[in-house]
């Protein structure tokens, strides 16, 4: 019993305004831009004839194509170094970590990032990667390079290093999560066991975390496909992913297209989220 | 002749390897922990260098540039965003993105806490309704600003930043807080509910007397959510703001325009911003947990 009677009426009315609002500002939208990318003609408005015409002129192009390659590469590119980094930081802070002070102050250094705004620490990378910036700086003055370096700033290698440092919390906040679950006695009997520390991680401890670096990685998918704010903060007007094509051809009013590239853009990451679901179920970790 | 003696050799050395490996694995576990930490801390560094810098740089004299050196310390960008024109005055944008997170923080609140309330209803179709709100998590802002934006032009309706852009933001900050109302319930005792349910109370005064009193500090929770990622939203305020800028459009706007140390003076603003409202948030959640714990016997 509790102040809620399950199955009631009044259980369906408190979830209505939740659910109206995500169908109306969520669904509907995300439902129209599927029509409007089929949309023929030249005029915006619901009595076009529907064709496949602006697929067809997408896929012709071979560099629209790549940007599709690139994302994608970008995106596995970061879940290989934000899975591995972030299981690392992870695994350390709860397991490896004795002091629950420390456990405590670094927790927080890490997480505090995630509450300011992540254009601003885009922003701030770019005095980092600039010709004169820190790093180039920092390089010449231990002397492992006379000329600065111009590959960080305007180059995906400096979008990398900023991604990684805005998606890690991503991979590592599931993982911690479900180290924390872990009672230490299953470790502690495999120890007994003779178990080396390898194999209890391989065959104990990793499988039981499995979900959380799932989700972890689903996240920084997600967030890397759709990403365009990073790539036009650090990379200028010289690089673009299919999230940056979605603006352009928006600016452009080419609505028809930015809406073709945006239903590419959710299929490629519903189908990322459908093999995770295949793996672990998500509801798990939410309630 | 030789094979006998390495095989002499090789017997009693067996029994010393197994006891050098058992310490090994101590060394060893030993050494992962180091190694680990060194990864933690090094990532601590690369996460919190840049903002420092940002912090640092912002405060570079007249004639700084937009890295080292910094040509000597003071106010000036800070006194430049104070005084500036308005074509990059940042003022009414701070007021807009300010009331905007108060509104979506609001809103964030009621709705996290009537949505999971009711999920804890078991409603028939409340799996379905959990991911219907995972949705707004899961969509990206880019997809959802654009295609709100489309339905508003399909509909005549102007876009600004107090209406399309407000409905936008909760999409965005309403699952965040009901996934922590679930968190919250998750760990309540409903016992506590039943008792007051029998001695008469209504449901309704249960609720408010009982139940909301003790979760107070998870819709604190909902609450900070509700307020900095909509006053940081960046992808779906683009699409759907209108004119009238919200902060991280107007940052964005200025950064195509021109990098100046008052972007960093900006940037270290609304940093500093963000952790004065974690800040009090946290202060308050500290308070309220206080004040429940205290009227346990």
């Amino acid at each position: 019993m509790s102040t809620i009677r399950p199955g009631s009426p009044t259980s369906y009315w408190l979830a209505v305004p939740a659910a109206a609002w995500m169908l109306a500002a969520v669904v509907v939208p995300t439902l129209l831009l599927l029509w409007v990318s089929f949309w023929g003609g030249r005029a915006f408005s619901t009595a076009s004839p529907l064709t496949f015409d602006n697929y067809i002129r997408f896929f012709s192009n071979g560099a629209y194509l790549g940007l599709v390659l690139s994302t994608f590469g970008q995106a596995a590119l970061l879940m290989a170094i934000t899975g591995t980094l972030g299981y690392s930081i992870a695994y350390f802070l709860v397991v490896k970590l004795q002091s629950a002070r420390w456990r405590t102050a670094l927790f927080l250094a890490f997480v505090i990032p995630f509450w300011t705004s992540t254009l601003i620490r885009a922003i701030a990378w770019v005095p980092f990667l600039g010709v004169n910036g820190v790093i180039n700086q920092a390089l010449i003055f231990l002397g492992l390079t006379s000329a600065p370096i111009e590959a960080f700033l305007y180059s995906m290698a400096g979008i990398t290093m900023a991604q990684v440092s805005l998606y890690t919390m991503l991979a590592a906040g599931p993982v911690v999560y479900m180290l924390n679950t872990i009672p230490p006695a299953l470790r502690e009997a495999a120890m007994t066991l003779k178990a080396t520390p390898f194999t209890v991680w391989r065959r104990i401890i990793f499988p039981l975390t499995l979900p959380g670096v799932v989700i972890g990685q689903v996240l920084v998918f997600l967030n890397v496909m759709a990403d365009f704010a990073t790539v036009a903060t650090i990379g200028g007007n010289k690089h673009a992913l299919l999230g940056n094509l979605v603006l352009n051809f928006y600016e452009g009013s080419q609505l028809r297209f930015a809406s073709v590239v945006a239903v590419l853009l959710m299929v490629c990451m519903l189908a990322g989220v459908a093999l995770a679901l295949r793996v672990v179920d998500i509801r798990k970790l939410g309630a | 002749m030789t094979q006998v003696t390495i095989a002499k050799a090789e017997a009693p050395a067996a029994a010393p390897r197994r006891a050098v490996r058992r310490l090994d694995h101590r060394t060893r576990s030993r050494i992962t922990a180091w190694m680990l930490g060194g990864i933690t801390l090094l990532f601590l560094l690369y996460q919190w260098l840049p903002i420092l810098t940002l912090g640092l740089l912002s405060f570079s004299g007249p004639t700084g540039g937009t890295t080292f050196p910094m040509n000597g310390v003071s106010l000036h960008w800070y006194r430049e965003l104070w005084d500036a024109s308005i074509m990059n005055d940042f003022k009414p944008p701070l007021a807009r993105s300010f009331l905007l997170a108060l509104a979506c923080s609001a809103t964030t609140v009621v709705l996290a806490v009537m949505a999971a309330q009711a999920v804890r209803g078991r409603f028939r179709g409340n799996g379905l309704f959990f991911y219907l709100l995972l949705l707004g998590i899961m969509a990206p802002g880019i997809l959802v600003g654009f295609g709100f934006a489309l339905l508003m032009r399909l509909m005549g309706i102007e876009l600004s930043w107090d209406t399309t852009a407000f409905v936008t933001h909760v999409t965005w900050t309403l699952p965040f807080g009901f996934l922590t109302m679930l968190a919250v319930f998750n760990r309540f005792d409903a016992r506590l509910e039943e008792a007051a349910l029998t001695l008469g109370a209504s449901r309704l005064t249960t609720f408010r007397r009982v139940t909301l009193p003790i979760v107070l500090p998870g819709v604190m929770g909902a609450g900070l959510f509700g307020f900095s990622l909509s006053y940081d939203e960046y992808p779906r305020s683009l699409f759907t703001t209108g004119a009238d800028l919200t902060l991280p459009l107007a940052v964005m706007a200025q950064l195509d325009r021109q990098l100046t140390p008052e972007l960093y003076a900006i940037g270290t603003t609304t940093t500093a911003f963000s952790f004065i409202a974690i800040g009090i948030f946290t202060f308050a959640f500290w308070v309220l947990r206080r004040r429940v714990q205290a009227r346990k016997p």
